[in-house]
């Protein structure tokens, strides 16, 4: 299978930096696939589970949350908010995050509370989701 | 001469003492450093990804309009994120940042309104009567990555609704560990450089959803990626300043020990001298 170029970043590191056979990531508007010689494109992401399969053929997943997607001349740039290997996700962290989230949601929150509230269960049921 | 003496010893334990605070601050500037430089290597892929993106996104706009990308006609005011350190004792690194401010929005002639990080920004502020939007990012050291979102989310909302029409970060880019450049990058609306965008984009870029949904989401992001690379570099030239200037701090303490050390042992033997003199001359008589 044809290959491209895959750099993954986020403001802690370099994640990946290599050819890639595919790379699957959530969109602001869904999932998305992005194979060898796509056109030019940009896209911003959403939170959610990224699949990565690297010239070898082997799939490593990965919690993905914000950021944007760009592909330029066959070669795709990841720049992410935050990116985690699922190995590496905490799983009983990011619980711990769940639980307190729901609870701060039971409560009565201001609009800008609430939505923080919001976007941090998100997150964690993002990494429990993808870190199992 | 016993009470010139006594002077000067006490002249050398001031300035030893001066020299021990002077020399710890180095050493505690010097690990702070190396740290902050191993921040800037992690970061730097991430900033230069996001650079290049965006200029090449920006070079290569032609099917849509957006309020981020669009220089605007009439600049009524422009606003300025001026990074600078919590303490002193850094040489000039605070006051360069400063007369940088100074220069450029003198350059430009706009009223000006301004985003303090750091201590010695926001007294600045405050000195000069700037119009200060927020001041929540008082403490520089304090300042994480989740900041930096949320300040480029409030401040790409300011822009669009035209608060004010050009968005500078004023920060010192650290050139080595004895150079540090302040500079004043122009982040809103965004620019490119050709050399950024080195080819010509001559393709169409597919956008999804739709352009303007993606540089919503976008925008801010970069905004805060480039807080973020400019807060690395800020501080670690301030560490480094503060370094050099403690470094030659320390050294001047050394040359006066020495000088003093020296007056010291003079007056000395000119006592004993003086001493001696007056026994022999008190014997003889």
């Amino acid at each position: 299978m044809s290959v491209f170029h895959l750099k993954i970043v986020t403001a802690d590191g370099k994640f990946f930096d290599g050819e890639a056979e595919r790379v699957l990531v959530r969109t602001i508007d869904g999932d998305v696939c992005i194979l060898a010689k796509h056109i030019p494109y940009l896209t911003a992401l959403g939170m959610g589970e990224c699949r990565v399969t690297g010239s070898n053929g082997e799939t490593r997943r990965a919690a993905c949350m914000g950021g944007m997607l760009s592909v330029m001349d066959n070669e795709v740039t990841l720049i992410a908010t935050t990116f985690e290997w699922a190995e590496d996700i905490d799983v009983s962290r990011a619980e711990r995050a769940r639980r307190r989230a729901e609870e701060l949601l039971h409560k009565h929150l201001e609009t800008r509370d609430l939505e923080l509230a919001q976007a941090r269960l998100k997150r964690a049921l993002t990494r429990i989701q993808v870190g199992k | 001469m016993g009470a010139s003496m006594k002077e000067i010893k006490l002249r050398i334990k001031s300035v030893q003492s001066t020299r021990q605070i002077t020399k710890a601050m180095e050493l505690v500037a010097s690990s702070k450093v190396r740290r902050a430089r191993e921040r800037i290597e992690r970061t730097e892929p991430y900033f230069n990804s996001l650079y290049d993106t965006m200029s090449k996104i920006a070079y290569g706009k032609r099917d849509f309009t957006s309020p981020f990308v669009e220089p605007r006609e009439e600049i009524k005011k422009v606003c300025y994120v001026i990074i600078a350190g919590d303490r002193g004792l850094a040489g000039g690194y605070n006051s360069n940042i400063m007369k940088l401010v100074e220069s450029h929005s003198k350059a430009h002639g706009h009223p000006i309104c301004a985003v303090p990080v750091g201590k010695k920004a926001a007294e600045y502020c405050q000195r000069k009567g700037l119009e200060v939007l927020t001041d929540q990012y008082k403490i520089v050291e304090n300042v994480t990555i989740g900041n930096c979102m949320e300040a480029a989310y409030f401040l790409s909302e300011q822009f669009r609704k035209g608060a004010f029409d050009e968005l500078y970060v004023v920060y010192t880019n650290f050139v080595s560990m004895l150079t540090q450049r302040p500079a004043a990058l122009q982040v809103l609306p965004v620019t490119y450089t050709k050399e950024a965008a080195k080819d010509d984009l001559t393709d169409m870029v597919l956008y999804e959803p739709s352009p303007e949904a993606v540089f919503d989401a976008v925008v801010p992001e970069y905004v805060s990626g480039i807080f973020y690379g400019a807060l690395c570099q800020s501080y670690a030239s301030e560490q480094a300043a503060r370094r050099t200037a403690m470094d030659s701090a320390s050294k001047n303490a050394d040359d006066m020990i020495e000088d003093l050390s020296l007056k010291y042992n003079r007056a000395r033997q000119g006592a004993i001298t003086q001493e001696i003199t007056e026994i022999v001359a008190g014997a003889e008589h």
